[in-house]
């Protein structure tokens, strides 16, 4: 059995608040605990000069490796930087469907006052951290794990899983843990 | 099973994985290919719902492989990828047939967007295909008939099962009957002055489906402009048939499932329960626990609709039978076109006799339709069944079955140049069965 802790890695200077609140999140969705855990601060090495933004899949790939000796069963990156694919002009985030490492970006999602910052970022951050447990986007318009195109999506949906998405979390779990 | 079917075409590695990853996140089967030749390759053996492909790239170019593709399949939507400053090309694309176009890197949302636009546009040609069919399937057979013992075996059975209400799973290959044995079990049963509803789970897409099934209030989304009734509404009393049961997706299941359980459940939009009273008859031409193993289709309904289990048997297995059938069809076929055909040459039903039917009772149906449309006489003659070849007809009798219907499928679509749409048509099966079979059987094009 893998050791049932999550682990959260801020990227830089990143607010105390958010990652605690992060945490919460975390652990009130999937019933893990879970540890602050620094991987890494510098993410030049995914930095793209012409577009001025980080490729995530970059990151995740090194994020991966850093934690493969951290007894922890999964890991979420947070960092303030905008996020690319190469095929896609930006992401909020990226995650290892099924896999152990996701990466969430705040600089999109700073907008508007703190409580809605606050809201936003735990949403995506379960909502991340879901495709790693192998959910995929949901229809459901109030599923966390609905797919979200811009702050106005994130901010409409809830921070809960449907049903559906409780049903094939639940089986994943229960093939991770048992 | 799961969502859309998405081939993505394109020579560079990160555009393809980044592409895949996003698309593989929003719940869609995604499958790549690294040239045009790869892909021409692929979809011989999977049917897409769209291709994405890059106009740029090495060796065969997107246009050729949209061309290509095309010709064979004019139904497939293509997603022509091009990088900023070759719009021109992409619009030669948008001409010569691709579906839309887009510039890299493009906007999340407009890849969003535009494949919901593709999925609503398809699931809309699909409705119209699944009622046009429904219409049909009506006047298909008049009842089940057969003297054959598997037959006689199977009318028993029915006379078993129908008074137990007991949720049926009906197993067997395309064409056998089982939306009939569905029907018959129905009628024989206490609900049969109730409705018998059906619902094709292969035929209505995965997005449609839910309000399909549940209905929908209105407002739940853009186009639900007014309150709908779903299936399961409508069935209340009856029957439900779930045919193609084995095509339907994870999230469905779920859905199924709960309401099998509680007979239970909420339109879309909606927050009143609904409780309907049906008994639920599946079918599929599939190896279900195969597909259960796979873990693709979950256990835990597997058993809830396999309660009794009805295979029905392949034409090949109840052969004495054909004269019976192909009477029935002669009849039915010469009356609606009006020709004075009444019977079948002695030659042409010892034809009929030898030949295996790998798309049973389907493909006997269509068969004698072909062959009464061509007929010039009042019996139908040999040459009158075009899809019997003389090779077929002087077939050694060491010849095991799978050779046979490896040879009769190469045969049909060497006759028809390999388009796939006309050879399913001739063989009676779909045109996923018969990718499937292209692949099983290794077939390639003779040049």
């Amino acid at each position: 059995m893998q050791n049932s802790i999550i682990a959260v890695s801020p990227i830089g200077d990143i607010d105390q608040n958010i990652i605690e609140s992060i945490r919460e999140a975390i652990s009130s969705a999937y019933g893990f605990g879970t540890v602050v855990l620094n991987a890494f601060d510098d993410i030049t090495f995914a930095h793209n000069h012409t577009r001025e933004q980080y490729h995530s899949t970059a990151i995740l790939e090194k994020l991966e490796e850093s934690i493969a000796a951290e007894n922890v069963l999964k890991v979420i990156a947070i960092t303030d930087k905008d996020l690319f694919i190469p095929i896609l002009t930006y992401v909020f985030g990226e995650a290892q469907l099924g896999g152990k490492a996701c990466i969430l970006s705040l600089h999109r999602l700073m907008e508007g006052d703190r409580p809605a910052i606050i809201c936003r970022v735990t949403k995506e951050a379960v909502h991340e951290l879901g495709h790693t447990f192998s959910l995929r986007h949901c229809k459901e318009k109030q599923c966390v794990m609905g797919y979200s195109r811009g702050t106005q999506d994130v901010d409409r949906k809830g921070s809960k899983m449907c049903r559906y998405c409780t049903v094939l979390l639940n089986d994943e779990l229960k093939k991770i843990l048992f | 099973m799961s969502g859309t079917k998405i081939l993505i075409v394109d020579d560079e590695l990160i555009m393809r994985e980044s592409l895949a990853g996003w698309l593989e996140r929003d719940g869609h089967e995604v499958h790549k290919a690294a040239s045009g030749e790869d892909a021409l390759e692929m979809i011989k053996d999977t049917r897409y719902d769209i291709l994405l492909v890059d106009i740029k790239m090495e060796g065969m170019s997107g246009l050729e492989v949209l061309e290509i593709i095309k010709e064979d399949d004019p139904d497939i939507a293509i997603v022509m990828i091009t990088a900023y400053g070759s719009i021109s090309t992409a619009i030669e694309a948008i001409k010569n047939g691709a579906r839309e176009y887009l510039l890299k890197p493009f906007d999340p949302n407009e890849l969003g967007v535009l494949i919901e636009k593709i999925l609503r546009s398809q699931a809309q040609e699909q409705e119209n295909l699944y009622l046009r069919e429904e219409v049909k399937e009506r006047t298909r057979f008049e009842s089940m008939i057969g003297q054959s013992r598997p037959m006689q075996e199977i009318f028993h059975l029915i006379e078993d099962v129908a008074p137990t209400g007991s949720t049926t799973l009906i197993t067997g290959e395309t064409g056998t009957g089982k939306g009939l044995a569905a029907k018959a079990i129905h009628s024989q049963s206490d609900r049969c002055f109730g409705p018998f509803v059906s619902v094709n789970c292969g035929a209505i897409p995965e997005h449609l489906m839910e309000s399909e099934l549940f209905g929908y209030q209105k407002g739940a989304f853009t186009d639900a402009k007014e309150n709908k009734k779903g299936r399961l509404e409508l069935v209340h009393t009856g029957t439900l048939f779930l045919d193609e049961i084995g095509e339907i997706s994870m999230r469905m299941q779920i859905d199924l499932l709960k309401v099998l359980e509680d007979k239970v459940f909420y339109r879309v939009g909606g927050t009143q329960p609904i409780e309907a009273d049906f008994r639920v008859i599946a079918a599929t031409n599939k190896d279900i626990l195969e597909e259960v193993k796979k873990g693709v289709f979950r256990e835990d309904l597997y058993y809830r609709l396999n309660v009794i289990s009805l295979q029905m048997p392949t034409l090949r297995e109840r052969k004495e039978d054909i004269p019976l059938l192909a009477e029935l069809f002669l009849k039915r076929f010469a009356n609606e076109i009006n020709k004075p055909i009444d019977r079948i040459d002695r030659d042409a039903m010892d034809e009929m006799m030898l030949y295996e039917w790998p798309g049973n009772i389907r493909e006997l149906e269509n068969a004698i339709e072909r062959a009464v449309v061509v007929c010039k006489t009042q019996k139908i003659m040999p040459q009158d069944l075009p899809i019997f070849s003389s090779d077929a007809v002087c077939t050694p009798l060491d010849m095991s079955l799978r050779e046979m219907e490896k040879n009769h499928i190469n045969e049909v679509l060497e006759a028809n140049d390999w388009n796939i749409s006309k050879t399913a048509g001739v063989l009676g099966i779909d045109r996923s069965t018969l990718y499937k079979k292209i692949k099983l059987f290794d077939l390639e094009k003779t040049d």
